[in-house]
């Protein structure tokens, strides 16, 4: 057997049975391998495209994503998608092949220094020095992708150790014994100590306004279901970050919707008001916070987080709870239903009530053009509650939080921390290969789709049936507003209207594709879309002077947001 | 700007002190002085780290404690004040 057979059989041994890559010299060893293994392999047509399709497939479902490229040019194409997954603490496995260890150092072909290149956006990278070593140190690189804070792992494989012959018996030895090492078995994770449970007591029953405010954590450490039991002990007022969207569900009372820069007005106005912040899996973003100094400024603040290093990173907190969110929301529950005589938050919820009826969506948009919140609204009211949404970076992904209702954070996958365009196609493909049962959308904007057009290849080489809604305004929308609203309207470099035929484009790779321009048509479009069997993509054109609304300005306070009637 | 001088032990493992370096860079502390050698402990690394900065330390030693290999930090001088740095390693 040779390393790269037994590269396979370790993975799959850990349930992998999908990869994402695309081939090259130095990992053509493992890519013959291949050609014997049950794995399935998807070529995307781009290396970052294969990222980000196994951060995709990774958020989709709790399948861990695997990409995987030759050294030098594939592996550095890698990184954005790399770099993706560290932002949003996506646990992920990228495979590197190396030039072989007696070139290594000598700036030989297609050598670059991988390991220094992903030092700052992995958890752990390590390059094996034979073949021996493999499944040891890919089972250590995937324990520590799913320990504590999840993140991506990086594997280098020298040419050399991908064909070194190892015999059978010892290959089986080693792969037994890989998964039998207790050392690679997920540790177990703290919970809430008995003196926290007495202080988040007091801090709650002191509180008159409380408020969750619920981050991507959640998710990640599968504690949604938790996290509903004890939301629905004292109907407590909820906001979500972007990342935290689909955690709490959209029917639950006193819901306020996303926070932040784009938060809705109740999310953002509930939350400056409150009393006590309750931060579940969430970091105190920038773009959560706006001034961080005017913040939530009468509240005490509770954190639970498996990161210990994001207590006190940006704002000091009364109580921190380092610990599992799965295994301490049961806890917290308990002592709610203990404490739920005593709290008085009443006149709260009603205030919370107030301004979620004060101040509802609106969609009833002049003219005859498409609005694309309510495109996206009515799209998502046609959508089961497991559908699948992917969104690229700008205007659109805005509106996709603000205006699709999400039921659960692997259904809405979208570039948070890192904010990386191009992230929407990739991320549907993968999420598609790990949930085939589901429906998958990619809200894509014109200027993002193009960063990762290649990917339409993917789609039509394996029929992946994703649907994408392009929201085409012919402009990079999110930097054109920007211009309009902080840089005198001086439009540098933010005109696409030279964009190609996107009809004509997706059907050059046999995708079927519509353009429409009216509100009469969309309903209709919509519908044949969802209706068709395979690929689709559907262009929204819509005015290229349409705003995100509500915006909080840089360095501004978030109740200080502009919105449609008060920016300029 | 404080000086503080952190003593950490940690496995080594080929990359763990260039992600010391990168993490201290990054969360904003100016290297002053650094040592290394094998401890009593096979395996094992005793490493010397003095830092500057005006964020807090603890920062520092909660970043530096998720590297993997990073076993124990302790930090053995707090919020002295800067002195000229070569005169302090002197
Ligand atoms: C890779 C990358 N480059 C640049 C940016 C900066 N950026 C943020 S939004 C945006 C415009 C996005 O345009 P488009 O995809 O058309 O979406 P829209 O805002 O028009 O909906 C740009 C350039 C980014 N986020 N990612």
């Amino acid at each position: 057997m040779t390393g790269a057979e037994l590269l396979l059989k370790t993975l799959q041994q850990h349930g992998v049975d999908s990869l994402f890559g695309y081939p090259g010299g130095a990992i053509m060893p493992v890519y013959d391998a291949l050609y014997d293994s049950p794995i399935k392999h998807f070529l995307c047509r781009h290396e970052q495209g294969a990222g980000f399709a196994a951060v995709g497939y990774s958020r989709a479902s709790n399948k861990l994503g695997v990409c995987l490229a030759t050294s030098g040019p594939g592996a550095t194409n890698l990184i954005t998608a790399i770099a993706d997954a560290f932002s949003d603490s996506v646990p992920m496995l990228a495979i590197t092949g190396q030039v072989a260890k007696k070139a290594m150092g000598s700036d030989a072909f297609q050598e670059v220094d991988i390991l220094g290149l992903s030092l700052a956006c992995t958890k752990y990278c390590h390059q094996v020095q034979c073949a021996r070593e493999i499944p040891e140190a890919v089972t250590r690189a995937i324990s520590i992708a799913y320990q504590g804070r999840h993140g991506p792992v990086l594997i280098d494989i020298p040419k050399d150790v991908q064909v070194q012959q190892l015999d059978c018996e010892q290959a089986e030895q080693l792969l037994s014994d890989s998964t039998l090492n207790p050392q690679t078995v997920a540790p177990s994770n703290p919970v809430i100590s008995l003196p926290d449970q007495q202080k988040l007591q007091t801090l709650l029953e002191e509180s008159r306004a409380p408020i969750f405010y619920v981050g991507g954590g959640v998710g990640m450490a599968d504690a949604v279901a938790q996290l509903r039991e004890l939301m629905a002990v004292v109907k407590i007022p909820s906001v979500t970050t972007l990342k935290g969207i689909g955690a709490i569900d959209p029917d639950t009372d006193y819901f306020l919707g996303m926070l932040g820069m784009h938060g809705s007005k109740p999310a953002n106005l509930a939350v400056q008001e409150s009393d006590l912040l309750i931060a579940l899996g969430a970091r105190f973003d920038d773009r959560v916070t706006g001034k961080l100094a005017e913040f939530a400024p009468n509240a005490k603040v509770i954190q639970l987080d498996i990161d210990n290093c994001e207590i006190n990173k940006r704002r000091g907190v009364d109580l921190a709870i380092v610990a599992d969110l799965k295994d301490s929301m049961p806890i917290f529950k308990q002592l709610l239903i203990g404490l739920r005589p005593r709290l008085q938050i009443e006149s709260w919820q009603q205030r919370c009530q107030q301004w979620l009826s004060k101040f509802p969506w609106r969609y009833d948009h002049q003219g005859q053009g498409i609005y694309a919140p309510w495109v996206l609204s009515e799209l998502s009211n046609m959508l089961s509650a497991n559908a699948v949404t992917t969104t690229d970076v700008g205007q659109h992904q805005m509106w996709a939080a603000q205006h699709m209702r999400m039921h659960d954070p692997k259904n809405f996958l979208s570039s948070g921390g890192l904010g990386t365009m191009g992230f929407g196609l990739p991320a549907a493909i993968g999420a598609q290969v790990s949930r085939p049962e589901d429906l998958v959308i990619a809200v894509c904007g014109d200027g993002s789709l193009m960063m990762n057009i290649q990917e339409l290849s993917t789609l039509k080489r394996y029929q992946i049936p994703v649907k994408i809604v392009l929201i085409d305004n012919a402009r990079l929308g999110m930097v054109r507003q920007w211009q309009e609203l902080f840089f005198q309207e001086r439009y540098s470099e933010t005109d696409l209207s030279d964009n190609p035929d996107f009809v004509a484009l997706a059907m050059a790779f046999d995708i079927k594709a519509k353009r429409i321009n009216t509100r009469q048509q969309v309903n209709a479009a919509l519908t044949e879309m969802l209706a068709h069997q395979g690929p689709y993509l559907l262009q929204v054109h819509i005015d290229e002077m349409e705003n995100v609304w509500p915006l909080v300005p840089p360095e501004t306070a978030n109740h200080g947001m502009l919105e449609a009637g008060n920016a300029k | 700007m404080t000086l503080h001088h952190l003593k950490i032990t940690a496995f080594d493992h080929v990359m763990v002190v260039e992600r010391l370096l990168q993490v201290t860079r990054y969360r904003g502390f100016r290297l002053c002085g650094l040592s290394m050698l094998p401890a009593q402990q096979d395996n094992l690394l005793d490493i010397q780290l003095s830092v500057e900065s005006d964020r807090s330390v603890e920062n520092l030693t909660k970043q530096l404690l998720k590297i993997i290999d990073i076993e124990q930090i302790k930090v053995e001088d707090q919020g002295l004040q800067t002195y000229p740095v070569s005169e302090v390693l002197n």
